[in-house]
């Protein structure tokens, strides 16, 4: 799910800061804006990644340390999704996400950086689903990484943003080292509006996905990020909408990603989807968009068995088609709504819903991402469940 | 109606001249008040716009100690606290040797922190690329006029002092002002990230302040407690325009005395005014009482002159409004130049016009036209219905006036007086005293004129001969014309010799200040944007290596911060003081056997007289100073003479100092050489131990106290130019009265002509009149003028800014002033003299 926001990612880092000066400027009256023609993606030379680490192999991964920041790399992220029910029922969605950007290369022999001084900056997505409530709340921020501001550190592990944070907490167990200073990780992050504190342990091992966790996103070498999950936690804390606390409980995706080169010059997107079926099996999938409209053969997938092993899934394995169309009402871009998706060698036949239609991120870089339920069976019988799906691309970039 | 209107264009026309100096009278006044009232105002609006620019929509700011503000507390606002609409500022001042004498504002913000305060600040040029400010440090960005204004354009280096300490910038990019920002707020501006306005201004770790978005009510005042719980001490919260208003309260009293000196021009406009008016009803006697036997009704007589007079006023000040504003573009300059050099710093990119400002000068020289036209008004209604009213009626008229005008003019001038005597501090009113007795010389005058003519004649006829009697007889007996003529002439003169006296003892206090208080020989500080005082810090571990230079006995050290206050932005200074640095300081109150080893302690500090009269303190009173550190309440040991900022200063011992402040740095050194020892040879000592990319200015003690004479008088040169437009304009007035009176006198002179009287006695004549007057007036000015001082120099500049000056008086700006009076005379009687000389008799007697 990771590679999903590459393309993304690296606009986002370029347009961080032209966007947040010139779009994030909160209702003013008195003076009109600057209309900047920034095209920063350009001058950020997204294609260029001289002076990156790039991920051309797989590697072995150490923890705790591989769960703090990769700067050598150019993005990043610590990637959350969570289906909640309140004490009262009330259902509930939530999207938190850092993300890492390397403005320029760290240099090789750097002095010790002034307090201010930084190539990192983080970005920071919290959504909140109100299935109840009929309300999608989405927030974004971005920060230096510097001065204390935003950060990573693996032990103990902090990864945060002003305010934001997610922390390791427990103690370092030498057996399990990617789990023991880890879990339970602290979900703090809120806005004016929302508030999510949520802890999460984790109910089956990590998952390197790809290939040993080189998720080769391109056909050239390097087009790749390393790429590992926590598919299925136990989440429990509270969410706060509008001054109204509810404690919830559910089930949480952890997902993290490191890359600096992702997508080809003909990947417009994906379709990225992260599902928790009730009898205990995790299925993930992605479809990379070509430009022609066409899936690209390096889509692929995992099934997480209830015991924690897994099978990869080739682009061959499975089949998506969409079941509906939503409009955006912000400039009518299309997303598909509503899918059907087949895995046959499991057996698998899913239809995918949105728990609500309207769970599109009007950030910097639009995307739809949101809640969603799964009906269907399995050949022996039916079976239900809950996700998280991404829709990249569609929406055009920038302005 | 039409028929009167028409004398009244006819007669005008006859008159060319005399209207023209009546228009030329209301003209310059007003334009001299459009013109201060500009300048100040686009000064002031220069520093509105810069201020706001910067702050941006910031509520409120955090503001810390010499020191500034650790990074840590903004990171404690954001990450503990949440308080996201919160901003770090670094900001500071350079100069760059591609703009001399203009210094450069450093901003250095942090871009993703920029939105909810500084939008507009977004750079506009597609190829821009923001993220250079953190990758590359020393990128900066800058307005195109600024960029155009030092040469230099985007991938240009730029370079720059920053205290004490060259630095290569680079130009990343430009930033283009949106709708509503004027080039004003870009003005200078050198946007950069905070992290290299942190080494540029050598404050590694610190901000110098925090930007706060506050939302209104009780969830602010929330948001602000929290803030202030975490702040360290010495840091202060304050709104954005508290400080903007206790920026601008520093230019309150330069404003208004300003201000009144430009109403003076315009209260000498209105002499001459009064003159002309009342000169060209008096030529029309015959005209008026004619009109009014032929049944033209008083109103209709009073409208008549009124309407000339509306007309007279709408013409000069529309005139006054256009040469107001070409003079307020000279004057601009000069009262930013001062404002650098005493206040802040300030750059002004051009004259604002605001339409207030020029109606309501305009709407003054109107009314101080028409009231200026009173008296020519009443005279005009009070002429009989018949077909002349003899001159000597008037004049007779006149010389019963005489004594009231004189008993109104002491009272005036006793309540002048008595306003001057109030016990109060405020500013206006002492300027309304000195308008009171400045009033009541000028009715005073024909009294006086009256008398000293009297006085004067036997010295005449003895010199002169009959002709001097003549002349002294003709100036009483034409009382009419010739009293307002004298009292202008007071008046300019005495203001002359007023202003003049104050500069000079104003300055001869600064001379003697300057040498008792320049006890260093060889002074080194970083090259400063603001003349009146050192900014900025030398290099760290500069002064322990200057100390030993060969020659060098010993060193004090000085170190100049800005404390933000409540009441305002405190001066504070940590000395060092070497033994032979004591001699520097005067007290006017305090023991100094005590005070300096209470001060050396940290235990007391010294406050400068404008300071404790700023504040209202006396030896023994305490000064709160809020550090870093801790809080102290130091009692004031003693209250010394400073003339370096009419804000104030407050002293303190190096060790209380470092006892209340983290900040170790040094501002300036003061070298004490051994006995015999040439300074220059030190300078040379002093230079070869600078390090690469160090500038500093050194000056010997004749160097500084050369400099610091410069900044005065350049400080005083707006005055100087002030005092010679008053002047002008009174002398015209002058010229205007003395030139038509012995016009009028055309006929009696022919008829003296006739009588066998020669052109060269008719020169004779003239002349010895006006010169009477001009002598009247001089010995009249001499004791009006010193008034005048002492009122300004002990009243008006002690309640302005709290300086006590040492009055001198120099005989020969008084002989100056005499002979200025004399001579101004003398020269408005040469046309008259040579017109009345070459007229025939016949010709000048046509009319019997």
């Amino acid at each position: 799910m990771t590679w999903r926001r590459g393309l993304p990612t690296v606009g986002l880092a370029a347009l961080t800061l032209a966007a947040y000066l010139l779009l994030a400027s909160p209702g003013d009256g008195e003076r009109e804006e600057v209309r900047a023609t920034l095209n920063l993606a350009e001058a950020m030379g997204g294609t260029d990644t001289t002076g990156y680490a790039l991920a051309l192999e797989p590697r072995p991964f150490v923890f705790p340390v591989d769960h703090g920041p990769h700067p050598g790399f150019r993005t990043e992220w610590w990637y959350v999704t969570a289906n909640l029910d309140g004490d009262d029922g009330r259902r509930f969605g939530v999207q938190f996400t850092l993300f890492r950007n390397a403005l320029a290369p760290e240099p090789a022999d750097s002095p010790p950086p002034l307090d201010w001084a930084t190539r990192q900056v983080y970005m920071g997505h919290l959504a909140v689903t109100d299935v109840a409530g009929d309300g999608f709340h989405e927030s974004e921020r971005f920060t230096r990484a510097a001065a204390g501001l935003a950060g990573g550190t693996a032990e103990p592990l902090r990864i945060w943003m002003d305010d934001w944070s997610l922390t390791g907490g427990g103690s370092s167990d030498p057996d399990a080292p990617e789990a023991g200073a880890v879990f339970p990780l602290s979900v703090r992050a809120a806005t004016e509006r929302v508030a999510v504190s949520l802890d999460l342990s984790p109910e089956k091992p990590m998952v390197l996905q790809g290939d040993r966790g080189l998720s080769q996103k391109g056909p050239q070498p390097g087009n790749a990020s390393y790429y590992y999950s926590f598919t299925r936690m136990a989440a429990s804390g509270s969410v706060t909408v509008d001054g109204i606390t509810y404690p919830v409980s559910g089930a949480a995706w952890l997902d993290r990603e490191w890359s600096t080169s992702a997508l080809s010059q003909d990947q417009v997107g994906w379709d990225w989807f992260a599902l928790q079926l009730a009898d205990g099996r995790d299925l993930m999938v992605y479809r990379l968009r070509r430009a022609d409209g066409g899936t690209d053969p390096l889509s692929e997938g995992v099934l997480v068995e209830r015991d924690g092993s897994t099978r990869r899934l080739s682009a061959r394995e499975f089949s998506l088609g969409e079941l509906g169309r939503w409009e955006s009402p912000l400039d009518g871009t299309l997303y598909p709504s509503g899918w059907r998706i087949a895995v046959p060698t499991e057996g698998l036949d899913l239809e995918v819903r949105p728990v609500r239609e309207d769970q599109e991120l009007n950030v910097t870089v639009r995307y739809w991402e949101g809640a969603v339920d799964v009906m269907g069976s399995d050949g022996s019988g039916s079976v239900s469940g809950r996700g998280y799906v991404e829709l990249t691309g569609y929406s055009p970039p920038g302005e | 109606m039409s028929l009167l209107r028409r004398s009244s264009l006819r007669f005008l026309a006859r008159h060319p001249g005399q209207m023209a100096l009546t228009v030329a009278g209301v003209a310059l006044g007003v334009a001299v008040v459009v013109a201060i009232d500009l300048a100040i105002q686009s000064a002031r609006e220069a520093f509105r716009i810069s201020t706001e620019t910067v702050a941006g929509r910031a509520t409120h700011q955090v503001d810390g100690g010499p020191g500034g503000i650790p990074d840590s507390v903004f990171t404690r606002l954001r990450v503990e606290l949440g308080i996201r609409s919160s901003a770090p500022v670094v900001d500071g001042h350079a100069l760059s040797p591609l703009l001399p004498g203009r210094a450069l504002r450093i901003l250095g913000v942090d871009p993703f922190s920029e939105a909810p305060f500084r939008p507009y600040l977004a750079p506009t040029d597609g190829e821009l690329d923001v993220g250079v400010l953190l990758t590359e440090p020393g990128s900066v960005l800058l307005s195109r006029e600024t960029a155009e204004a030092l040469g230099v354009a985007p991938g240009n280096a730029l370079p720059v002092t920053v205290g004490a300490k060259s630095a290569d910038l680079r130009v990343a990019g430009v930033l283009t002002p949106g709708p509503g920002l004027g080039r004003q707020g870009l003005r200078d501006l050198v946007l950069t990230d905070v992290s290299t306005a942190q080494s540029l201004l050598e404050i590694p770790g610190h901000l110098t302040r925090i930007d706060l978005a506050v939302p209104p009510g009780e969830a602010g005042d929330a948001l602000l407690s929290r803030v202030r719980s975490v702040l360290p001490g010495g840091a202060l919260v304050r709104t954005t325009g508290t400080r903007t208003d206790q920026m601008a309260g520093m230019l309150a009293a330069f404003d208004l005395n300003l201000t009144a000196l430009s109403l003076l021009a315009l209260v000498f406009g209105m002499f001459l005014i009064y003159n002309a008016m009342t000169f060209s009803v008096v030529q029309r006697r015959e005209l008026l009482g004619a009109l009014r036997a032929v049944g033209v009704t008083r109103r209709e007589v009073r409208d008549l002159v009124l309407g000339e007079a509306l007309v007279t006023g709408v013409v000069g000040s529309l005139l006054g409004l256009a040469l107001g504003v070409l003079l307020g573009r000279g004057l601009v300059k000069l009262v930013t130049q001062t404002i650098n050099d005493l206040y802040f710093v300030l750059s002004v990119e051009s004259l604002t016009l605001p339409v207030a400002v020029l109606g309501k000068a305009g709407l003054l020289g109107v009314a101080a036209t028409v009231l200026a036209g009173v008296p020519a008004i009443r005279e005009a209604v009070q002429a009989p219905p018949r077909a002349s009213l003899t001159r000597s009626v008037v004049e007779d008229r006149t010389r019963r006036l005489v004594p009231r005008a004189a008993g109104v003019g002491v009272a005036l001038g006793a309540l002048g007086g008595l306003l001057l005597l109030l016990p109060t501090r405020s500013v206006l009113v002492s300027f309304g005293g000195l308008f009171g007795l400045l009033l009541g010389m000028a009715l005073l005058t024909p009294l006086a004129t009256v008398a000293f003519v009297g006085l004067l004649r036997p010295v005449l006829f003895r010199t002169v001969g009959i002709l001097g009697t003549m002349a002294a007889r003709g100036v009483v007996a034409s009382l009419s014309r010739t009293a307002p003529a004298v009292a202008a002439l007071v008046v300019a003169v005495s203001v002359t010799v007023g202003l003049g006296t104050m500069i000079a003892s104003f300055r001869g206090t600064v001379v003697r200040w300057l040498d008792h208080t320049l006890q260093a020989d060889v002074y080194l500080s970083p090259p400063a944007p603001m003349a009146s005082r050192a900014e900025g810090a030398l290099p760290r571990g500069l002064a322990e290596r200057l100390r030993d230079v060969p020659g060098v006995e010993g060193v004090s050290t000085y170190r100049g911060v800005t404390v933000p206050t409540e009441e305002g932005e405190m001066r504070l200074v940590a000395l060092e003081l070497h033994p032979r640095g004591e001699r520097a300081f005067r007290f006017q109150d305090g023991d100094p056997s005590t005070a300096f080893s209470r001060f050396r302690a940290g235990e007391a500090v010294l406050v400068s007289e404008p300071f404790a009269y700023r504040r209202g303190l006396d030896v023994g009173d305490t000064v709160t100073l809020r550090g870093e550190s801790g809080t102290a309440r130091l009692p004031v040991a003693a209250i010394f003479t400073d003339y370096g900022s009419d804000q104030g200063v407050v002293m303190m011992g190096r060790v209380g100092y470092d006892r209340l402040f983290q900040d170790r740095r040094i501002t300036s050194l003061g070298f004490f050489l051994a006995e015999g020892v040439e300074p220059e040879g030190v300078m040379e000592g002093l230079r070869s131990r600078l390090g690469e990319g160090e500038a500093v200015v050194m000056r010997s003690n004749q160097g500084l106290r050369q400099a610091s004479l410069e900044v005065f008088d350049r400080t005083f040169a707006i005055t100087a130019v002030l005092r010679a437009l008053a002047f002008t304009v009174a002398f015209i007035g002058v010229l205007s009265a003395l030139m038509a009176l012995q016009l009028e006198r055309g006929r009696e002179l022919g008829v003296l002509r006739a009588n066998g009287l020669t052109p060269g006695q008719v020169w004779t004549l003239v002349t010895t009149q006006t010169g009477v007057m001009g002598a009247v007036a001089g010995v009249l000015a001499v004791p009006a003028g010193l008034v005048l001082a002492a009122v300004m120099i002990f009243v008006v500049n002690k309640r302005s800014f709290g300086w006590t000056l040492q009055m001198e008086v120099g005989p020969e700006l008084l002989l100056q002033a005499v002979g200025l009076a004399i001579a101004g005379a003398l020269l408005a009687g040469l046309l008259p003299a040579w017109r009345m000389s070459r007229t025939s008799p016949a010709l000048a007697l046509r009319d019997e």
